[in-house]
């Protein structure tokens, strides 16, 4: 079953370009990737699909509901953690959970005292008084103190230090596991995408570029031959399927994308010292899509 | 379409406001009470010298049409002050109602809870008018209270005091109202003040200058005049005017919750 | 320093025109009002048979409502008011907006001094608020034209601006105040509202009772009451100074308490 599904989804600002023409699926406990880099529209998607922004055209659905008509009902079932945390000033940390919860059916007591706890957090300070780092983690725990079904995270790891972003990610982890919680996870990170993602969107400039499975965006498409041997012009390699060719220091390197068995018939013409062939990494991809 | 928790928030912060225009209201009303008696005496005086004139032409120029020898003619002078503040402050209200939580970056928190864009109007709406009617909850007992204690022997219609304070409801709708359709029409209120006080005394200073007799009438522009104090104390309410007043507080927030059912949340960087 | 002083000054370039056109509407509405009176003698008994308290209350002593300069005489009083609300406003938000929109870390530490950067923002405030002062004076004069007005007239309206001009300076000075003392920056232009407010209100509880006459001393807008402008035909050396001083100890303070401010994030 899809959770979330865009048909088209467009929305300009004025005659600004924010997405155009979005048309993605995902499904449900799936830990979906979306990125691209700054300025592309992940942004401007989530806040579509949360109903702050109205699209242009298009539309979209989460749980099957329409996201301008349901809004409401839709949002009790999500989480929401934008990429920068504001609160009402003045208040405690308490006081906002407390207020934040209210918003929820049930008693939610027992869940938040568990989270504030593993995000190690006093509920006690006030919140204008917090670090960067610590809103973000009262934002996490608003996130999640209602056990939503989906939950999205924009850019979440950004001023959290290593170590908590780690627990964050066990956190995220856990919650999928455990309570099949679908997450939506926008960033410009690639290592913690590949970490964490099963699939990923790539969205540039207000479209997307690929839709794929993690791992065969990593090894289906492209490999990484590195190739060490005397006499080694960038003739050697001239194939179709060969991209960003480079010699260095008598050392080649290329992406192949196709039969791989081309590339082992030339190596095998050559008197190689050295040779590897391996997955790139999500980065060097990211590079190819932005190249 | 009321959401508990946004009005109960919602009203702790407005109440803590409202306390202050309370405040000022009432210093209003303690610094001008006690010269009710010289002044009183004083304008004697002008009661027979204005005697020579004919009472139509007098009006037209909006002087002498009450006395301001009596309690409600003196205290017309108060309740212009008092509308100010009460003009400020609801427009205030009205114009950082929605815009507060985009301008303090909380709109999306709130926004992306599981309530309607009408429950969080209407709960915001109703915690507003519940601090303006504390306000004026004060206005009636500092007005009540400081007479019984500053009339110096002078008696006066409290029934009529009362349709005089009364007033201040309509007359905070207006602003409220307003404010908060302006507040919508712009893409971002970033700071609510100077909207406040440009609707405030922008209504009073067109008032002023209507007091004047002149060419032109303004007075169905501004509800300083639909609700002006010597009217009021001699005449009560003008029908027409509390009709406009009404009409235009209707048309202000259907503008309102139509465009904030409509528009984008804008982010503030 | 120059950039900031630009950048500020076309920051408040929208406020600005905005004020312009309050000024204008009420010159505009006031002149149609002024019809009425021109030339009326029935008018002139009147008022000269009213006691002084009455006119006070309404602000009309000393006005002579059938001639130019008596109307705008009375006027000079919203004059004075939005001068010193705008410019009050102008002082406080130059300064503090950059902590409330958070932009206070990018411009604080750029390569300049603290008070540099003050000195820039409080320049584009009150080089605003001269403009203001300016136009308004501008747009008096156009709409006095149809009424060929004498050379009094201009001498008067001369005295009635410079007379804005004090309020206008010493309002920016305190919002400036607030912006560098008071611990909220979002509330600092709200805070000077209120003492700006204050005074107004004072000034015509002054006008209720002889007694009160030393309030006049807390009120500048009693400092350059257009009557006694209009009276005297000049300021009163007095209050001029009383009003630099005050202005000059409230940018001092201003300046010692910037230098020092923790600035909020």
């Amino acid at each position: 079953m899809n959770i979330i599904e865009t048909q088209d989804l467009t929305k300009y600002y004025g005659q600004v370009r924010g997405i155009e023409g979005i048309t993605l699926s995902v499904k449900e406990g799936e830990i979906f990737g979306f990125i691209g880099p700054n300025g592309a529209g992940k942004t401007t998607t989530i806040r579509t699909l949360l109903g702050l922004l109205f699209p242009t055209r298009g539309s979209a659905r989460i749980f099957g509901k329409d996201v301008v008509r349901h809004g409401p009902e839709i949002r009790r079932d999500i989480g929401y953690l934008p990429s920068e945390v504001f609160f009402y000033e003045g208040m405690k940390i308490r006081d906002l959970l407390h207020y934040a919860a209210g918003f929820y059916p049930g008693d939610h007591t027992q869940r938040i005292q568990e989270l504030t706890a593993y995000m190690e957090l006093d509920v006690n300070r006030r919140v204008d008084e917090l670090s960067y780092g610590n809103k973000k983690k009262v934002g996490i725990v608003l996130g999640l103190l209602h056990r939503p079904k989906l939950l999205f995270l924009d850019e979440p790891t950004l001023g959290l230090d290593p170590l908590m972003q780690r627990r964050f990610f066990d956190l995220i982890q856990r919650e999928n596991r455990e309570n099949g919680v679908t997450v939506f996870f926008s960033s410009h990170i690639l290592s913690e995408v590949q970490r964490l993602c099963n699939r990923v969107a790539i969205i540039r400039e207000g479209h997307i570029v690929e839709v794929s499975d993690i791992r065969a965006l990593q090894q289906n498409s492209y490999k990484k031959v590195t190739v060490i041997a005397p006499d080694l012009t960038p003739d050697s390699f001239q194939l179709p399927g060969v991209a960003d060719l480079r010699v260095e220091d008598g050392s080649l390197r290329f992406y192949f994308k196709g039969d791989i068995n081309q590339v082992l018939r030339r190596l095998a013409a050559l008197q190689v010292q050295d040779v590897t062939i391996e997955d790139p990494t999500l980065e060097e991809i990211f590079m190819h899509y932005y190249a | 379409m009321f959401q508990a928790n946004i009005v109960r928030h919602e009203l702790r912060r407005s109440l803590k406001s409202a306390w202050w225009w309370a405040l000022g209201i009432a210093s209003v009303h303690l610094i001008y009470l006690p010269f009710f008696r010289t002044f009183a005496d004083n304008a004697a005086v002008l009661e027979k010298s204005l005697k020579q004139f004919p009472k139509a032409f007098l009006e037209a120029f909006g002087m002498g049409r009450i006395s301001m020898a009596t309690v409600l003619g003196f205290y017309t002078l108060i309740f212009l002050l008092v509308q100010i503040l009460l003009a400020i402050q609801a427009a205030r209200y009205g114009v950082a109602l929605i815009s507060r939580e985009e301008s303090e970056r909380t709109a999306d928190f709130l926004m992306t809870k599981p309530v309607s864009r009408l429950a969080i109007i209407n709960s915001k709406l109703a915690a507003a008018l519940t601090a303006l009617l504390a306000t004026q909850a004060v206005l009636w007992l500092v007005a009540f209270a400081g007479w019984a204690v500053f009339n110096a022997g002078h008696g006066y219609d409290q029934g009529r005091l009362a349709l005089i304070l009364s007033s201040a409801l309509p007359f905070q709708l207006f602003f409220l109202s307003v404010g908060l359709a302006l507040s919508q029409m712009v893409r971002l209120v970033r700071n609510p003040t100077p909207y406040a006080l440009g609707l405030g005394l922008g209504m009073y200073a067109l008032s002023a200058f209507n007091h004047m007799a002149g060419e032109i009438k303004l007075e169905w522009l501004t509800p300083f005049q639909y609700f002006d104090p010597a009217t009021l104390a001699l005449n009560g309410y003008e029908a027409h005017f509390l009709a406009l007043d009404l009409a235009v507080v209707g048309v202000a927030l259907a503008l309102g919750y139509w465009r904030y059912l409509h528009r984008d949340i804008p982010t503030v960087t | 320093m120059k950039p900031i002083y630009l950048y500020e000054l076309r920051s408040n370039l929208k406020s600005l025109l905005i004020w312009t056109g309050v000024v204008a509407l009420l010159v505009v509405v006031a002149l149609a009002k002024f019809e009425g009176y021109r030339n009326s003698p029935e008018l002139l008994q009147i008022m000269e048979s009213m006691p002084k308290a009455l006119l006070d209350a309404f602000g009309m002593r000393a006005f002579n409502l059938t001639t130019l300069e008596g109307f705008y005489g009375v006027m000079a009083v919203y004059d004075y008011l939005m001068g010193a609300i705008a410019a009050a406003m102008w002082g406080a938000n130059t300064i503090a907006k950059e902590e409330y929109n958070r932009t206070a870390d990018f411009t604080l530490v750029l390569p300049l001094p603290r008070t540099r950067i003050l000195t820039a923002k409080a320049l584009a405030a009150l080089t605003t608020g001269a403009a203001f002062v300016l136009l308004t004076w501008g747009i008096s004069l156009i709409g006095a034209q149809r009424y060929h007005p004498t050379p009094a007239f201009y001498a008067f309206l001369r005295l009635e601006m410079a007379g804005m001009c004090f309020i206008a300076l010493l309002s920016w000075a305190l919002g400036m105040a607030f912006a560098c003392l008071w611990k909220r920056p979002r509330q600092a232009a709200s805070a000077a509202m209120i003492v700006v407010l204050a005074a107004y209100i004072l000034s015509t509880v002054q006008a209720l009772d002889q007694r009160l006459d030393f309030l006049k001393w807390f009120t500048p807008f009693k400092y350059f009451d257009a009557g006694d402008l209009y009276r005297h035909s000049a300021l009163n050396g007095v209050y001029v100074t009383l009003t630099l001083v005050i202005t000059l100890v409230l940018v001092a303070a201003s300046y010692t308490a910037y230098s020092r401010r923790d600035i909020a994030l």
